[in-house]
């Protein structure tokens, strides 16, 4: 690495100790379960969504992600009764995604008990709902949610319906037309990455955050908490959202942030 | 196309003894004009009933130790193969293979016949399948002869697939034969575990001889001699002389009868043991990205059996996705009506290409397979006169 390579790492480094990284959990649901899949594909049961929300939460996530995943392909939304009933015992921001195809969808949710909403399959299909949502609620309140899939070298494209549908759509070109439209965080999963354990794919994030200066919460890949810490410093992702880690207890949240911590990122801490 | 064939009006019902009433099963997708499934009083199909059977009554333990016995049977310790596992480089395959060899001690041979055009994704799960630690030997028959019995097959059965199902199906007795291996382990028996003929849910083999009847809809390769093609370049598509089938003690298992067979499970299992990856997108006529990728030409199987019998990929897909527990009915309708018929468009100029023939030919082909008991003509556009939605 030369000496303008280890400036710029080092600025990246004290840039994202002065962000606070948010460690959210991620919880997929199909009907009434928590389910896990491999590039969103064969997707096996894990258990009961709550149990698993309430562990988190008292285990320190920041914030939670409820998305039912499937609910595009299947053409219905049932989150909001787990929503509610999550909302009953978990005290950190929750975002809820999956099947959202109008404002009234949206309102819902939130009157639910969720915070913020995330919208993917239907944003594609009508661009003109992110506006919708962000000036009914505001843009802090609208999540654009992306399945991004290479194809090609630093090239990604936009996938909806739980990673089967192509849309032709560039995924930086799409991320730049949500934020001007009013989203306000993006929630960017790799489908190459979902469920393998085989770290984030970096590029992409660090494509995303490039180009805009919403929050980007990274998504599909972490198999080990050191992949978190990659992914913030050299991605720059403000947040990053973890399934399987968690669900097969491979780490605790606590572990992770204990990594994140000595290496030198600004993780929420408790007293 | 061969000469001017004129396309006549198929007996479909008749052809493949069809019920004339339609029916669709109470607890899966599946109707009861999937060729010779059954249903109960209750309205049950005979795959969810062996479905449910499996979960409850069959003592798995007792079944693995069956398998043991099995192994022990055959297992040659000194060095030679001792049982032919058919294999695509898939998940299942995959699963049957390593399985055998890492956790049962066997010493397989895993086979291949060659997709009639190969997808990227195929052949690279076969790659690394291969690379994940076993010994392949792949066939691959004449390509003009190929593409002729393709052509055949669509003209005369409706089924582009055959010349393929041919292969798949006798190429493992030819090496059984060759390298004097009598074990053949199959993954599931699709017979009993999507419906078909029961005679098979309580053993863990099939007779070699039904061979002709269950999947080559009884026309065997020898047929196609009464349509020009010669003896020896079918001779790769054929099975081996039955004495020699006799002679070497040949038998077909199904690892599924030992084993609790999940195709899901399988996949988890491949990802994680045989460097298996899904389909970067779904297939055209289902949801799913892990099943039947290996073959650019395999949609126009399906999308016949969705004409012949109003049954499309999706339907298979649900029905034993329902029946494992991993989606409700509602969610597979919802799949069925969404996807079913999909008409496999991607690689349609290949395949009309690789046929020899014209898009008019084809249609006149597929619309001569549509029976009246399950299609009209509605504005000009044929549909569907029952759907697991609107029976």
């Amino acid at each position: 690495m030369g000496a303008g390579r280890w400036r710029l790492a080092a600025e990246a480094h004290r840039l994202a100790a002065l962000r606070n990284t948010r460690l959210i959990a991620r919880l997929d649901i199909k009907g009434p379960n928590l389910i896990k899949g491999i590039h969103l594909e064969g997707l096996r049961v894990i258990g009961s969504p709550n149990e698993y929300a309430r562990l988190y939460y008292q285990q320190g996530a920041d914030e939670l992600i409820y998305m039912d995943c499937v609910a595009s392909l299947y053409g219905r939304n049932n989150l909001r009764d787990i929503v509610e009933s999550a909302a009953q015992d978990v005290f950190v921001p929750m975002t809820v995604g999956g099947g959202i195809r109008s404002v009234a969808d949206a309102t819902d949710l939130l009157r639910s008990g969720a915070d913020k909403v995330a919208v993917n399959t239907a944003a594609v299909a009508n661009p003109g709902l992110i506006s919708d949502i962000a000036q009914r609620f505001g843009s802090q309140c609208m999540v654009l949610s992306i399945e991004a899939k290479q194809i090609g070298p630093a090239r990604w494209e936009v996938y909806t319906d739980n990673g089967r549908e192509r849309t032709g759509l560039d995924v930086i070109e799409w991320v730049r037309r949500g934020v001007t439209l009013g989203a306000g965080e993006i929630l960017l999963t790799s489908v190459d990455r979902e469920g393998t354990r085989r770290g984030f794919d970096v590029p992409l994030v660090r494509a995303v955050t490039a180009e805009v200066s919403v929050p980007v919460i990274a998504s599909g890949g972490m198999g080990t908490p050191q992949d978190l810490v990659d992914v913030v410093l050299q991605g720059e992702a403000d947040a990053v959202a973890m399934a399987d880690i968690l669900h097969y207890r491979r780490a605790a949240i606590g572990d992770i942030r204990a990594v994140a911590q000595a290496a030198g990122l600004h993780v929420r801490t408790y007293g | 196309m061969e000469g001017q064939l004129k396309v006549e009006k198929r007996d479909v019902i008749g052809q493949y003894k069809l019920p004339v009433d339609v029916r669709f099963c109470s607890k899966c997708t599946i109707s009861n004009q999937r060729p010779r499934i059954s249903f109960d009083a209750t309205g049950v199909c005979s795959a969810c009933n062996f479905a449910e059977y499996k979960r409850k009554h069959v003592d798995w333990n007792e079944r693995e130790k069956q398998l043991l016995e099995l192994c022990k049977q055959y297992r040659k310790g000194n060095g030679e193969y001792d049982v032919i596992v058919p294999c695509s480089g898939g998940k299942d395959g995959g699963f049957v293979a390593h399985q055998l060899k890492y956790r049962y001690g066997m010493n397989p041979l895993t086979v291949t016949w060659s997709p009639l055009k190969a997808t990227d994704i195929g052949r690279k799960n076969l790659d690394a399948f291969i690379g994940s630690g076993f010994d392949n030997i792949l066939g691959t028959a004449n390509g003009k002869v190929t593409r002729k019995l393709t052509n055949l097959a669509f003209a005369h059965l409706g089924d582009p697939f055959q010349p393929f199902i041919y292969g798949q199906a006798n190429f493992p007795l030819h090496m059984a034969v060759k390298y004097k291996v009598s074990l053949i382990m199959y993954g599931e028996n699709g017979e009993v575990e999507y419906g078909g003929d029961e005679k098979n849910a309580f053993r863990p083999d099939r007779e070699v001889q039904d061979q002709d009847k269950h999947y080559f809809s009884g026309l065997a390769p020898e047929f196609w001699t009464e349509h020009g093609v010669s003896v020896a370049d079918l001779k790769p598509f054929m099975a081996p002389p039955h004495e020699e089938i006799v002679r070497n003690r040949t038998t077909i298992h199904f690892f599924g009868y030992y084993k609790f067979w999940d195709p899901q499970e399988n996949f988890y299992y491949c990802t994680e043991n045989t460097g298996f990856t899904p389909n970067p997108e779904r297939s055209e006529g289902t949801y799913s990205k892990y099943a039947s990728l290996d073959d650019r030409l395999d949609g126009y199987h399906y999308y016949l059996g969705f004409i012949k019998f109003g049954i499309g990929r999706t339907t298979s897909d649900a029905a034993h996705e329902i029946r494992d527990g991993k989606i409700t009915r509602e969610e597979g309708i919802a799949l069925v009506k969404r996807y079913d018929g999909e008409f496999p468009k991607k690689y349609f100029d290949e395949f009309l290409e690789y046929c020899s023939i014209t898009k008019a030919q084809f249609d006149e082909i597929v619309d001569s397979w549509r029976s009246h008991h399950l299609w009209e003509r509605v504005d000009g556009a044929w549909r569907l006169k029952h759907t697991v939605w609107q029976p």
